[in-house]
């Protein structure tokens, strides 16, 4: 049946209208204004950006209003009158939408009326700036011809690159040509070369030597916390990502690492001022025992407990750290002060330089661990019992053990990087451990691509890198935190990077095949195409 | 070789008077079951009969309110699933449960964890043994793939194989651990006939090239008559006959229980009128 394409485009512009109208409510017209003049090296620095960048943001969120209608499924010989009626009328319903608000908002402020007592983020000057810095009727008139005009342009070339055949076959042949690179003898030969590997990795080493002596203090800071939070990725990723068994409270550990090593090194609650390496060795081990204690009473059971457990187990922890029964312990809601940083052989070895060492160090180390673990028996069972535990267990797993050496190593990974962190801050307190913590380590995981070590690693930089570098969106990342996840778990519910299985068969019998010519894959009764009988 | 093959004077699986009960439901009640080294038993009966339930009682998933499970001569009752499994008994389940998201090859390597020994920190600092042991893995694994005819498909992810090599596959991976009882819950069940013969002889060849005694559930009639060397019947989680093949079919207590009271008279009917027919046609 063919839809009409202008009702296409209706629906498409609602949709952008609506999203506009929600972007304006809660301000982030605003936001993205700024963040454009950032982007073209011109950060606003009193307050409002300028009114070129919200054009700039406002065409955008046209063009992208046009090319969605566009993109709408076609419509037969006219395709093109019929998308570009789409993107025209998208535009319109959007436009229409932006100009009615602009009006409303622009009268009431005309009024000195202040919409901040109902909308936090609406404020006179962003209301003057949605309008254009013009009067109500006439910035609404120039919002319905902004949204109109960008939405219609970007359907029309949407539908010229995608129609014309030029333009396709170029297309063609450049990714044609590109994936031809990737996947040519050569490339794959220099990635199979023993020597072009080592090359590749002395060619990282150096960079990660370089990096923190040149870039600064700044970017130290931020690359320290994604380490760090790579660190507590990796390590749930072992309890959750692989033996499948969800922990909500995993901040409890890192509380216990950073407590651990904290309250050893620092002078002021014991003054035990002990050396750094053995209270790090020890804030591991403490959390690791944590996790073998929470452990033990309920992984012998299925389902969730684990997560209800550890939840009201990082609560307690956070609640005692701060109570007044244990001040005179553990310092109560002041936190632990002055904790001590790191020595080398009886010298100071805490600038941010040298710490980034230590947490790139320490990254390498257990993603290390991780990948050893990862193609073990261990790690193979640990993944069974995630599948099937029941199957698992009959298979002659014992799935209570497996979970808690997971689950205690998983601890351990948390204490390592409760310990780093509490040593780089040289404080630690109760505020630095709430559920935020764990929740943000679960969603790197998730939407990194949950079981997968470079997963991880990615997920860590777009969830805590980005967020650090684009401080503007601050106030939002809950938000965005929201709309990534219901996103990620519609478009990739495995995650950007989702794990692969490891090549096991195929790789014997190649070694195989060169030794023994006679032997052929593929015989018997199954002559079924492998992946159709789904 | 099928028909003159030897079974050993050894008794393999033995459970005395074995009840398991469900609140008020009595699901296995005293069930003796003797099967001799070297056999292809199977237990047929009504749905609900308690079949299920007895393998899961045999495999450790249950552990049964009264009697003894005995297996080479040890007592196994209450044993926790691993351990069974550790001892040498292997299962497959009527709806296939493979570890879906794990290749076929890896399964298989699963399947294998009672006889690794190399730990979490062998693994960490890739010790020879570790290293050994995976090798040693992976053959066997490709070894098995070729044994159930699944050879190029190990690095598929077992929820894409399809139906019949799932089948084959969760055999493979009961047979990764070197089993010495193999338990098939209902090996043939949604097979076409081509399918259902191919597993027949493959379960024969099972028994006949690994000499592992099998215990089996089934429904198709046509292959319990045709491998089993001896039969045990459940109803309502009770025996209510046990023989060779050519006794169990002409058993009144069996025909009623899968007919319903009168039962036998009706085959009498069904006889006599199949004589009948015979005679007219003839």
């Amino acid at each position: 049946m063919r839809t009409s394409p202008v009702r296409n485009g209706i629906q498409t512009g609602t949709i952008f209208g609506i999203i506009m109208v929600m972007m304006f409510l809660i301000g982030f017209t605003v936001i993205g204004a700024e963040l454009i003049g950032k982007i073209l090296g011109n950060p606003s620095i009193s307050g409002m950006p300028d009114l070129i960048y919200f054009v700039i943001f406002m065409i955008l969120v046209g063009v992208w209003c046009g090319v969605s209608a566009a993109k709408r499924p076609l419509y037969g010989p006219d395709s093109v009158k019929d998308a570009v009626l789409a993107g025209l009328s998208a535009g319109a319903i959007c436009g229409l939408c932006a100009a009615v608000t602009g009006f409303i908002f622009g009268s009431v402020a005309a009024n000195h009326i202040d919409v901040r007592a109902y909308l936090v983020s609406v404020s006179p000057e962003s209301i003057s700036m949605f309008t254009f810095n013009q009067n109500p009727t006439l910035g609404a008139l120039a919002l319905f011809g902004v949204m109109t005009l960008s939405s219609f342009l970007s359907a029309l070339v949407a539908v010229e690159v995608r129609t014309s055949q030029k333009i396709r076959t170029m297309i063609e042949n450049t990714s044609g040509s590109i994936s031809e690179t990737v996947h040519s003898q050569r490339i794959s030969d220099l990635l199979n070369n023993k020597y072009a590997r080592y090359g590749f990795y002395l060619i990282v080493a150096i960079a990660l030597i370089i990096l923190p002596r040149t870039w600064g203090g700044y970017w130290n800071y931020v690359f320290g916390t994604v380490g760090i939070y790579i660190i507590l990725g990796l390590g749930l990723n072992i309890i959750t990502g692989w033996a499948g068994q969800l922990v909500i409270g995993y901040v409890a550990f890192f509380a216990i690492g950073a407590y651990t090593f904290a309250l050893l090194t620092a002078p002021v609650p014991h003054n035990l001022l002990w050396n750094f390496w053995i209270a790090l060795a020890l804030g591991i081990v403490v959390a690791g025992i944590s996790g073998l204690l929470i452990g033990l009473p309920i992984l012998n059971l299925r389902g969730d407990y684990l997560a209800i457990v550890t939840l009201g187990f990082s609560e307690i922890i956070r609640i005692l750290l701060k109570s007044d029964l244990l001040t005179a312990f553990t310092g109560g809601p002041r936190g632990v002060h002055d904790v001590g940083g790191p020595t080398l052989f009886g010298s100071s070895f805490n600038t941010d330089v040298d710490f980034m060492y230590i947490i790139i160090i320490a990254v390498l180390v257990v993603s290390f661990l991780a990948y050893r673990l990862q193609n073990s028996h261990t790690g193979k069972a640990w993944v069974a019992i995630n599948l099937d535990e029941t199957v698992a267990r009959a298979t002659g797993i014992n799935a209570f053990v497996s979970k808690l050496l997971a689950l205690a190593l998983s601890a351990a990974i948390a204490g390592l990087a409760g310990a780093l962190f509490a040593s780089r801050n040289q404080f630690t307190g109760p505020d630095d451990h709430q559920l935020m913590v764990a929740i943000n380590v679960i969603c790197l995981v998730i939407v990194g691509g949950i079981g997968n070590i470079p997963g991880i690693f990615l997920g860590a930089f777009a969830l805590k890198g980005l967020p650090e570098i684009l401080r503007e969106i601050e106030n939002y990342r809950m938000l965005v935190f929201g709309i990534l996840l219901i996103v990620m778990m519609r478009l990739r519910p495995e995650g950007f990077l989702p794990a692969k299985r490891p090549v096991l068969e195929k790789f014997t019998a190649d070694q195989r095949s060169s030794t023994d010519p006679a032997s052929h894959p593929g015989n018997l009764e199954t002559n079924t195409p492998p992946g159709k009988g789904k | 070789m099928e028909s003159t093959h030897k079974l050993g004077m050894q008794v393999c699986i033995e459970t005395q008077k074995v009840s398991k009960i469900f609140g008020g439901l009595t699901a296995v009640n005293a069930v003796d079951l003797s099967v001799p080294e070297g056999a292809i038993a199977s237990i047929i009966g009504p749905n609900g009969a308690g079949k299920t339930t007895l393998f899961n009682c045999i495999s450790g998933y249950y552990k049964p309110e009264h009697g003894q499970i005995i297996f080479y001569g040890q007592q196994i009752q209450g044993e926790q699933t691993y351990s069974v499994a550790s001892f040498g008994i292997a299962r497959t389940y009527q709806n296939i449960r493979l570890f879906a998201d794990m290749t076929a090859i890896e399964n298989i390597i699963v399947g294998q964890y009672p006889r690794f020994t190399a730990n979490w920190m062998d693994a960490i600092i890739s010790t020879r043994r570790e290293q050994n042991e995976e090798k040693i893995a992976i053959e066997e694994g490709r070894r098995l793939l070729k044994f159930v005819g699944l050879e190029g498909l190990g690095d598929h992810l077992a929820r894409n194989l399809p139906y019949g090599a799932q089948r084959r596959l969760e055999i493979a991976r009961a047979l990764a651990n070197k089993p010495r009882l193999l338990l098939l819950d209902e090996p043939t069940a949604g097979m076409n006939p081509q399918e259902t013969d191919k597993m027949t002889h493959f379960i024969r060849s099972l028994r006949d090239e690994l000499g592992i005694t099998i215990l089996l559930i089934e429904h198709d009639m046509r292959v319990v008559m045709d491998i089993s060397d001896q039969i045990t019947v459940l109803d309502y989680g009770t025996k209510i006959a046990e023989g060779k093949p050519r006794e169990i079919q002409s058993n009144q207590k069996v025909i009623e229980a899968y007919l319903g009271p009168g039962g036998s008279s009706l085959t009498k009917k069904y006889q006599l009128r199949k004589k009948q027919r015979h005679a007219i046609i003839n």
